[in-house]
This record gives C-alpha cells, structure tokens and sequence, in this order.
C-alpha cells in the first residue's frame, strides 16, 4: 500500500515538468567567474524571452564527471553544458553533440561570426579547425607569462623573451634576493594537468612534439628530454616541495611575494590588484611565453558551450547560446573577469582600460596551441602528468621519466585503435 | 460449502503469504540497490569494445600503474593499522585505569573522529604545505632546516603524511572499540590473577588480552576494509602524487571510471578489490568465531 502510494506519488511528480507551459533550459557551468556571468546573461534573457534558465554550477574536478554521465546516458537534463577545451575530442567523437552550423543556418548565419578569435573557434571544431562546428567558445583563456617588473629593473633585466633568460633571470633574482625569501620562479608540477600545463609551452619551444604524423607518441624525443632537463633546472630556483604544487599554491607565492616569475592563466590577473590578498599590486608584468628554438606558444584553456545531442529544447538553448556571446554580452561577462573570445572585445577601449593586460592576452591567445586533439587526452595527460610530477621530484631523471611516459602513452593509444 | 470455512482457509492463506509480503520491501530494495547494480558491474567488466571478454581482467597483470596502486594500498594499510591498532590499545589502557581527568581525555581523543574525512584532510593539507604551512612554520621557529621537508611534495614523505593523517583520525575509533571492549571485562579474573600473584604484564597477557580478543578482531576487520579502500583523503591531500607514490586503488579506479571513461575496467579492477578484502574479511572473521567459540 504505502509502495503504490510512493509511485503514484512519483509519477504525479515526475508529470509535472511538462505540465508547465513555460520555457526552461538547463545548464552545467563551471562555478566560479565563468557560472556568475552566465547567471547574469541568464536573468536579463529571461526579462526578454520569458525563458528560464536553471544554472546547475559544478567545480572543475565534477563538471566533467557530471556531463560525462549525463551525456553517455542520454538523459537530456542539460540542454547546454560549459566544457572545458581538452574534454571537446572526446564528447565529439563520442557524438554526444549537436551540430550548430543547421541551427545557425536556420536563423540565417553561414556559420559562426568572423569576429571569434581564429584559435578558438578552430577549437569548436571536429576534426579540429577544419571539421563541423560542435560548440561556440565563451571564455577566452590561454597562458600568460608573469614577470615582477619591479625586481627585473632593480636588477636591470630585460624583459624575459627567451627561456635562457628566464634562467638566468631566475638565479640572479634569487641570489640577490636570497634574504627576503624570494624565489626566481615558481611552477606546479602536481601531476595531471597542472605538469603538462606548465610544462607544455616549454616542451613547445624546445621544439617538441607529443606525436609524430602517424599518431605515435614522441615526448622521448631529444627536443622532449631537452625540455624536461630545462624544467627540472627551473625547479632549482621554484619553491621546495613545487612538485605537488597547484595552481593555488603558485597563485600564492605571488601574491605573497615570495617568487618573481610564473606561467599562469588569466583568472589571477585580478586578484593581483585586490589589495585584501596582495601584496604585489602593480608590480607585475604580463607577456606572451618565452621563446626557444621556436618561438613561444601559450597553451589555449577556453570554456566552450555546447548543445548536447539528448536535449529537447535544441533551438532554445541555440538561441541563448548565440544570445551569450554576442559581443554585447560577452562584454558584460568580460567585465566580470572572464577573458573574451572575440577580437573586437580585446580592442574595446573600456575594457583595455580596465584590463591593462588585453594586448598581451590577445597576442597570447591568437598564437596559442592547443593540447593534442585525441578523446584519449584526459587518459594521456594523466600518465604524462605522473612521470613529468615524478621527473621533478626526483623519483626518476628526466630521460627515464620521458622513456616510461612515451611507453605508457603508447599502450593507451594502441587501446584505443 | 458453509461461509465460515471459506473465510478460514482464505485467512490461513493470507497467513502463509505475510510473512512473504512483510520481507518483500526490503527484498525489493536490496535487489534494485545492491543485487542489481552488481550483476550490471559484472556484465560491464566482461565488455570489451564492442563485444565480450575478459579482457579487462587480462590487462590489469600488465599494467604497472593498476600494480604499483595495490602495492601502495596495503603499504598504507598495513603500515596506518599497525600504528592504528598500536597507539588505540595504549590509549585505551591508559584511559580504562583511574586516571584523573579520563572523562575529558576520553571526550577530547573522539574529534578527530568526527570530522569528515574530505575536512580533516583540508585542514591537514593546510597544515602541511611546506611553504605556508603551520607544521613547517612552527619547526622553522624552533629552528629546524624545513628545506627537505616538503611533505606532500617527496614521495617518502607524502606517503608517511597521509598514513600520518589516517592515524590521527581513526586511533579514536580504534580507542573507542578497545575501550568498549575493555570495561565489558569482568572483575573476577583479575582478582584470581591477583591472588595467583601474576605480574602486570603476564595479567595483560593472559587475562586482558584473550579476554579482549574479539573486541581487537572487529576493530581490525572494520579497520582493515576501510583502509583498502581509502579515498577521500589521499584524494584532498595528494591527490596520489607526487608523480605516482600515493595512489592507491580506489584513486586508480576512480580514475579509470570517471576521467578515463573505463567503466569495463574500472568494473574489473573493482572486483579484484572486493575479492581481496573479501579473503581478509573471511579470515578475520574465522577467527572471530573460533575466538568466540572458546570463550
């Protein structure tokens, strides 16, 4: 009896989602900066349309978890989903989503607008930059170099444009400044993706490459060992126990003073003139990466939207998502801290103004790479990530670290064939 | 047929079925919860690729990193039990004897208990960041080299951190049980111990400590399957790094399932987890039962 109850209970509850008459969408965001914008686009589009939006927001280590599951199983609770770069190949491939280029068409669009920065939309794109269009790009993210200006001219250094004088820079600042408790550099090399991150634009410049044309792994490469030396030499001058570092600990040695130079994402920028947790304001520079054999190349880490295929309200969600990051809106979202994906916002003398930065991001962004375009990559990355974390703690020397991760690479890729 | 008969043999019906009816429910949620779920796990531990195998049983003897994560398991296991079991009898000794202040002693040694695990763990990463972090501050003070003491960032160290951290909060409970254990005693075998003139240490040995043994077994049961399947904490504090030194299963097999998309694989690495505790937990438990067959 109390069993039929609890079902007529469900059913009753589970009908009434579709009762309603009023329109809804569903939405995984990143908490944080990128979630806040939304939710604010997401109110002003109601006031017009009617059409509520429900932000579901995740942390970073849920989100993919989240949508994952969801998309695997075709719920269609989502009807948009906030995705991070890297995990694209794999939702792609997997064909969990929806092609944009037919909606776009419907409202009378050939396809996105020219004014997207080239680099990121070639990341909605599968096959990448060449493919159909999966997902149009919301925060426009790739690496900045960070420099204490202030140091560099007491000590006159010139602006660090190669990775030899980020070195030499690193342990002239360092000994001069032994007494402070000041660092030359500071990096993260937990494993996972803060190792490859900062590792990346160096193994780049290096003249790395993580796989040949036939797909097999070449991080052992000379060029690749070569790299991970430099980085474990840059380890010399990083706080100790950097090996275990995240993102947050790196963010703190610079607002505390305590390191002079860094690869970091745009997110600090602000946090650097916030006088409640810095100790830093105006003290620090940032420019696009160093160069070395080549020259210097970000690693792009934009937040794209896209429509899951499973959703039942696809021209809604498209029209908010087209609705979002018109430059009218992502302006908005910009000002909130969240760097834009489109070339006119970078230009936009207000923002410049407030975001003194732009220019350098810009650059940054336009000659960023992306991480490989493989639906293995989070697999790849993690075991990459291991053997770069177990290289700078001293558990293995950089060539053996390189040999095994190229190995186990391998295995992962031949899986996958 | 008269009514009343009919009424009889339709209520002794009713009566064989209710005892069927009331265990029906929890049948039913036992089925849809556990039963299920398992029978859906071993099918998707038998998928590979498209069609059936094993497979995904095949590959873990050759995957070093699913190895290494067992290695450390029972490293952690072993070494965080030891020191568990160890620190938890002393403690309860100390704190069944007429000590003044026991009541306060016994209140305060249950915190660490009831923290969640995932704030324990916050709070002790704190704790050991090498740069900002309490530990290393206060030894800087007393003027101690924290320049090798990075923690979590060696993998000597970050293995000890988080054996440390596991002892710090389930001694408590290991406490707690022994002590439970302990005052269920009864007088009567001390005072002929004492009588029979035995010393402290042979009342210990041969009166506390069989009279004890139970108690001891569960702890160390429930102890040894919890500790085989740590999570949360290497998760918060090392995230089983640096490189690879923490990682246990459970992270490995997390991994595989929600980051990697191996469902198969992490179904199969799961059951060899569960048929490793189960061997423990049957041996533990035949103990237990002879222990108590005695007594």
């Amino acid at each position: 009896m109390l069993l039929l109850l609890l079902m007529v209970v469900m059913t009753s509850c589970s009908k009434d989602p579709q009762q309603s008459s009023r329109k809804e969408l569903t939405v995984a965001a990143m908490a944080g900066p990128e979630a806040d914008a939304l939710k604010r686009a997401a109110l002003d589009y109601e006031r017009q349309t009617g059409v509520h939006l429900n932000i579901s927001e995740f942390p970073y280590a849920n989100l993919f978890e989240k949508e994952l599951i969801d998309l695997n199983a075709r719920t269609g609770a989502y009807d948009l989903i906030m995705l991070d770069d890297p995990w694209f190949p794999t939702f792609a491939t997997k064909q969990f989503l929806t092609e944009l280029t037919p909606l776009l068409q419907k409202r009378g669009q050939n396809g996105p607008d020219a004014d997207f920065i080239e680099t990121s939309i070639a990341l909605c794109r599968h096959p990448y930059q060449t493919g159909s269009l999966y997902a149009l790009p919301y925060v426009g993210n790739s690496q900045l170099f960070f420099y204490r200006k202030d140091l560099f001219e007491k000590h006159s250094l010139k602006p660090p444009a190669t990775w030899d004088d980020v070195l030499a820079a690193a342990k002239t600042i360092q000994e001069k400044e032994s007494g402070s408790g000041m660092y030359g550099y500071v990096m993260r090399a937990a494993q996972g993706n803060a190792a490859v991150a900062d590792f990346m634009p160096i193994f780049w410049a290096f003249s790395g490459e993580m796989f040949d044309a036939a797909g097999k792994p070449t991080v052992n490469s000379p060029e690749g060992i070569a790299a991970l030396e430099f980085m474990v030499q840059m380890g010399k001058y990083s706080p100790p126990g950097y090996a275990s570092f995240n993102a947050e600990e790196v963010g703190a040695h610079l607002l505390q003073g305590t390191a002079a130079m860094s690869i970091n994402w745009p997110v600090w920028i602000s946090k650097f003139d916030d006088p409640s947790k810095s100790k830093v304001i105006g003290k620090i520079e940032f420019a696009t990466l160093p160069s070395g054999r080549k020259p210097g190349q970000a690693e792009i880490g934009n937040w794209l939207i896209a429509i899951p295929r499973a959703s039942r309200n696809t021209d809604t969600a498209m029209d908010f998502l087209v609705w979002a990051t018109t430059a009218e809106q992502m302006k908005r979202s910009a000002l909130g801290g969240n760097p834009p994906t489109r070339k006119s916002l970078f230009r936009d003398p207000e923002l410049v103004a407030k975001f003194p930065a732009y220019p350098a991001q810009m650059r940054s962004l336009e000659t960023s790479r992306p991480r490989p375009r493989t639906p293995q990559w989070n697999e790849i990355e993690n075991v990459f990530g291991i053997f770069l974390s177990k290289a700078n703690s001293g558990a293995l020397s950089p060539a053996d670290a390189m040999n095994q991760a190229n190995a186990e690479i391998e295995k992962i890729v031949q899986r996958g064939q | 047929m008269p009514k009343s008969r009919r009424l009889s043999n339709a209520a002794s019906r009713r009566h064989l079925l209710l005892p069927y009816v009331l265990v029906a429910p929890a049948i039913a949620v036992l089925l849809a919860l556990s039963i299920y779920p398992l029978i859906y796990s071993i099918t998707v531990s038998l998928q590979v690729g498209e069609g059936w195998g094993v497979g995904n049983f095949t590959r873990l003897f050759s995957d070093n990193f699913f190895l290494t994560a067992m290695v450390h398991t029972f490293v952690f296991a072993v070494a965080a039990l030891t020191c568990e079991f160890l620190l938890g009898l002393g403690l309860a000794l100390l704190l069944n004897s007429h000590i003044r202040g026991r009541g306060f002693f016994r209140a305060t040694l249950l915190v660490p208990m009831m923290l969640p695990p995932v704030v324990a763990a916050i709070v002790w990463r704190l704790l050991l960041n090498p740069n900002f972090g309490a530990i290393n501050g206060t030894l800087k003070q007393i003027g101690v080299d924290t320049e090798p003491l990075t923690w979590t960032a060696s993998p000597v160290l970050a293995m000890l951190s988080v054996i440390a951290v596991d002892v710090w909060q389930w001694t408590p409970f290991v406490f707690l049980v022994l002590l439970a254990g302990l005052q269920a005693i009864p007088q009567e075998p001390y005072e002929a111990a004492l009588i029979d003139g035995s010393s402290r240490w042979q009342t210990f040995r041969y009166v506390t400590l069989p009279l004890l043994k139970p108690a001891i077994l569960i702890v160390l049961l429930l102890r040894t399957m919890d500790l085989l399947r740590v999570f949360d904490q290497i998760f918060i504090l090392t995230e089983g790094g640096p490189g690879f030194a923490t990682e246990t299963i459970s992270l490995y097999i997390y991994r595989a399932a929600f980051r990697f998309f191996d469902f198969g694989y992490a179904a199969a690495m799961s059951f060899v987890l569960l048929a490793l505790t189960n061997i423990i937990s049957v041996f533990y438990i035949k103990l237990l039962r002879n222990e108590t067959r005695i007594s």
